[in-house]
């Protein structure tokens, strides 16, 4: 299943989870009527002028419905709302922390670098880390929003007791999570049964009260209203609890079925499966095993690594099995697992790194379809590389990238160009903000930026983006304009510039505000795809034989009769466009912007020969599509096919 | 009828009250994960400060109180800034967080004005790396107290608007304090670059 596939069914299965929802939400809605209508009676309430003398009554059923329906709803919609406006909000509410960037202690920094590697190696930006400190136990979640709003956090236990490849087994079965869009779903769900949920939570409220004004009430001797009230509270608590069990039910049968999915997708990424089962079979060993002690624990128990909570029947729970998952992955595993205590590891001892180092004479030709599914299935080769881009940047740099202020130098002096008098008016439009320091400090890294790999670039901004993360609205806008300020400098926009800008700016904004309406007309996707499609052909080529060559094979990638693209004169591409078409895009469905990418890979292609400036294009373009690509590999820089590719599959 | 609608909008202004006492907590999360910025940047800088006179020391001899005003403000500093992180934002931590940080700089501002006097400690290597590393230090604290104090507004402006006026007060909400260092004329010239 690739990575299209696999966000089509996410989508389909929402679907499928409303239906459940609507159902589970019915009979929470007849449940009530009910209680309501006992309650009526037991008053004998004559504040009504039509009291129901049967019990079946339409006209009151309806407006009992339409009444808990907004409830539920209403309800839903806001926490959805609330657990979606920061992917945090889910890690802080279960006492978690944000992992300090400038960490001395060995171990979280080694959690920070096994997570920066798998983004670099998926391409996805690194999401926030948290650790939950006040838990022994072996577990792990994440949280997606979408690509720029993510989080990843662990307990005290998984950042201690595993070693370094069970923890990246981990944190790659995390990553699958993010990837085929299961965080997302998981924060629907998430809000969805809590609106069912607050149901139980008003009755247990009502309890509560009765019980601290229980004495005033009774001395009023109103019997009759006081165990009407006893009845709505527990019925109410009844109904939640009937409506939380069925929620449950739904969230464990969606969540199980993913769980050994992203179990095979950790081992797929990291080719080991050896890490992964290593951690589980931890969790098996470990008498606390998995769970979780936060009093909210069962609110995200879906999201969790292993289940979170005991539970009574197998029926309830969110994960397949322990030993299940640990034959799946280790078919000699004869299921004896010894209990006992479990040392923290040594962290000397371990030597850092999956594989050895990439390969350099490595020749992979650049196809089409090879690039297209790498997304979302990234393999051990990306995380190597991911490592050996990482292991270039200087170790200063790597380790201050983690903080606003550097990081933020750090993106504005990767605009800074080759050429010193550009570079001085860049530096001096810098100056004419008005913030010295801040000068200062863009030359001082690009100083140190200078012995980074040229591929590295990109990367570098996908480690800054956490730190630019906590930079308040005020200056994330001022960074913005900063941005601006530098590229406008040289008063054209370079290849290199426009994605930069195209990547942090989206990412950015993800994070800070409400997307922005698109500016200008909307486009239709054939135009958009024209488009696009025409700039990287020019981008690629200067002879109008290529060009044409190039748009011509991009075209060929898509299926036939979809829709008719034309070549565009050169002049009617420019970025703002651009802009447009990709914003236009990432609205189509996944399945045909799967094939838009593999005609964008074929127009660049085509040439023979992909250079690092049109490999980062490509990836901004990727991104842009809400598909993280895998950097590409050394040997896809230097030898791409040189004619046009043909279909496999 | 007439009671259904009173139940519906009693409800509304339930989910609305909760909205805002959510909003309200977003808030304050977001201005404490700020200030939390700023107690990273802090601790480095007091680790630093001790590095420093002990390296200077040996060269200003004669210059015994000014080295044991710097550590004494650097542990009355430590000191208030432990009680500040404990309560961020909390009016009197904040505001003596604020005194003792202007009289460390004081403090390190004589200490340097003092340093100019001696070559052989200007030209110092260890010297020269440790005034380099605070004076990014304090671009770093300067930074993010820029943006806790972007924060600690956008959150003091949040509890005052009108539906949330109405609980916030109740529900525990107290406005938070600006980090402000006062800048004092001795503070203004820390010249911590020897270059």
């Amino acid at each position: 299943m690739d990575f299209f596939e696999a966000q089509e069914r996410a989508k389909r299965r929402t679907g499928w989870l409303v239906v459940l929802f609507s159902l589970a939400v019915c009979g929470t809605v007849m449940a009530v009527y009910a209680v309501a209508m006992g309650a009526l009676h037991l008053l004998g309430l004559r504040l009504l002028t039509n009291l129901p003398t049967q019990f079946w009554d339409p006209n009151l059923f309806w407006r009992i419905a339409a009444n808990t329906l907004i409830l539920i709803v209403g309800v839903s919609i806001y926490k959805t709302r609330a657990v979606s406006a920061s992917a945090d909000a889910i890690a802080l509410g279960l006492g978690g922390r944000l992992l300090d960037p400038n960490t001395v202690d060995p171990h979280e920094r080694r959690l920070l670098d096994v997570v920066e590697e798998m983004s670099i190696a998926s391409g996805l930006p690194v999401p926030a880390v948290h650790l939950l400190p006040q838990e022994p136990g072996i577990n792990a979640f994440a949280v997606g929003l979408d690509a720029s709003r993510s989080a990843i956090a662990v307990t005290d236990g998984c950042l201690r007791l595993l070693s370094r490849d069970e923890l990246q087994g981990v944190v790659a079965h995390e990553f699958s999570h993010l990837l085929n869009g299961d965080a997302r779903m998981n924060v629907r769900l998430l809000g969805l049964v809590h609106g069912i949920l607050v149901i139980g939570l008003i009755g247990s409220a009502i309890l509560r009260s009765f019980g601290r004004s229980s004495d005033g009430s009774r001395r009023k001797g109103n019997v009759g209203g006081l165990s009407a009230v006893i009845f709505v509270g527990v019925s109410l608590y009844v109904i939640g609890s009937i409506g939380v069990f069925f929620a449950r039910l739904i969230k464990a049968a969606v969540s199980r079925q993913r769980e050994l999915l992203a179990d095979a997708a950790g081992v797929q990424f990291t080719r080991n499966p050896a890490g992964l089962a290593g951690a589980l079979k931890k969790i098996g060993r470990l008498s606390r095993g998995s769970r979780l002690l936060a009093p909210r624990a069962e609110e995200a128990s879906h999201f969790y690594f292993s289940e979170g909570m005991a539970r009574f029947t197998a029926l309830m729970s969110t994960h397949p099995p322990l030993p299940e998952r640990i034959r799946l992955l280790d078919p000699q595993f004869a299921g004896e697992l010894p209990e006992g205590q479990l040392e923290a590891v040594a962290l000397e001892d371990e030597i850092p790194g999956v594989a050895a180092a990439v390969p350099v004479a490595q020749r992979l030709s650049l196809r089409p379809t090879v690039a297209v599914a790498s997304i979302g299935a990234l393999g051990d080769q990306h995380i190597a590389y991911a490592q050996s881009l990482l292991a270039q940047i200087p170790q200063r740099l790597r380790d201050s990238i983690r903080e606003p202020w550097v990081a933020r130098a750090v993106v504005l002096a990767l605009l800074l160009d080759g050429k010193p008098e550009i570079r001085t008016a860049q530096l001096k439009a810098l100056l004419a903000i008005g913030d010295a320091k801040l000068a200062e400090e863009v030359s001082r890294v690009a100083g140190a930026l200078r012995t980074c790999p040229v591929e590295a670039r990109l990367p570098v901004v996908d480690l800054a983006l956490p730190a630019l993360r906590r930079l308040s609205r005020a200056q994330c806008g001022d960074l913005r304009a900063a941005v601006g300020r530098l590229i406008r400098a040289d008063s054209r926009i370079g290849l290199f510039e426009y994605t930069l800008q195209r990547v942090l700016l989206r990412h950015l904004a993800a994070h800070f505000g409400p997307r922005r309406p698109p500016g200008g007309p909307q486009v239709e996707v054939r135009e958009a795809s024209s488009l696009l499609l025409s700039m990287l052909a020019y981008a690629g080529a200067t002879d109008p034989g290529e060009v044409a060559r190039a748009f011509e094979a991009a075209r060929a990638e898509l299926s036939p009769g979809r829709f008719q693209l034309t070549l565009l004169p050169r002049s009617d591409c420019d970025l703002h466009a651009l802009d447009r078409a990709l914003d236009r895009l990432v609205e189509t469905a996944p399945r045909l912007r799967g094939e838009i990418l593999g005609a964008c890979v074929a127009a660049v292609a085509t040439d023979g020969k992909v250079t690092i400036a049109e490999g980062e294009m490509l990836r901004a373009i990727s991104d842009s599509l809400g598909c993280p690509m895998p950097p590409l590999l050394p040997g896809e820089h230097v030898q791409a096919m040189a004619r046009p590719a043909t279909r496999t599959g | 009828m007439m009671g259904w609608i009173v139940l519906a909008v009693l409800l509304l202004a339930v989910v609305l009250l909760v909205s805002a006492y959510n909003r309200l907590v977003e808030l304050r999360n977001r201005y404490k994960n700020a200030y939390s910025q700023i107690d990273v940047q802090l601790k480095r800088r007091y680790d630093l400060v001790p590095n420093l006179v002990e390296t200077a020391k040996g060269y200003l001899k004669h210059e015994r109180q000014t080295l044991e005003a710097v550590i004494l403000a650097r542990n009355q500093a430590s000191l208030a800034a432990q009680r500040a992180a404990a309560t961020p934002g909390e009016a009197t931590a904040m505001r003596d967080l604020a005194g003792a940080e202007a009289a460390l700089g004081g403090a390190l501002g004589r200490m340097f004005a003092l340093a100019e006097a001696y070559p052989d400690l200007k030209s110092n290597t260890t010297m020269n790396q440790l005034s380099e590393e605070l004076s990014s230090t304090e671009n770093k604290v300067a930074f993010a107290r820029q943006a806790y104090n972007d924060a600690v507004m956008s959150y003091n402006t949040g509890r005052e608007i009108f539906p949330v006026s109405i609980i916030a007060g109740a529900t525990g909400f107290v406005e938070a304090r600006l980090f402000e260092i006062e800048r004092t004329v001795e503070r203004e010239p820390v010249k911590v670059s020897f270059a």
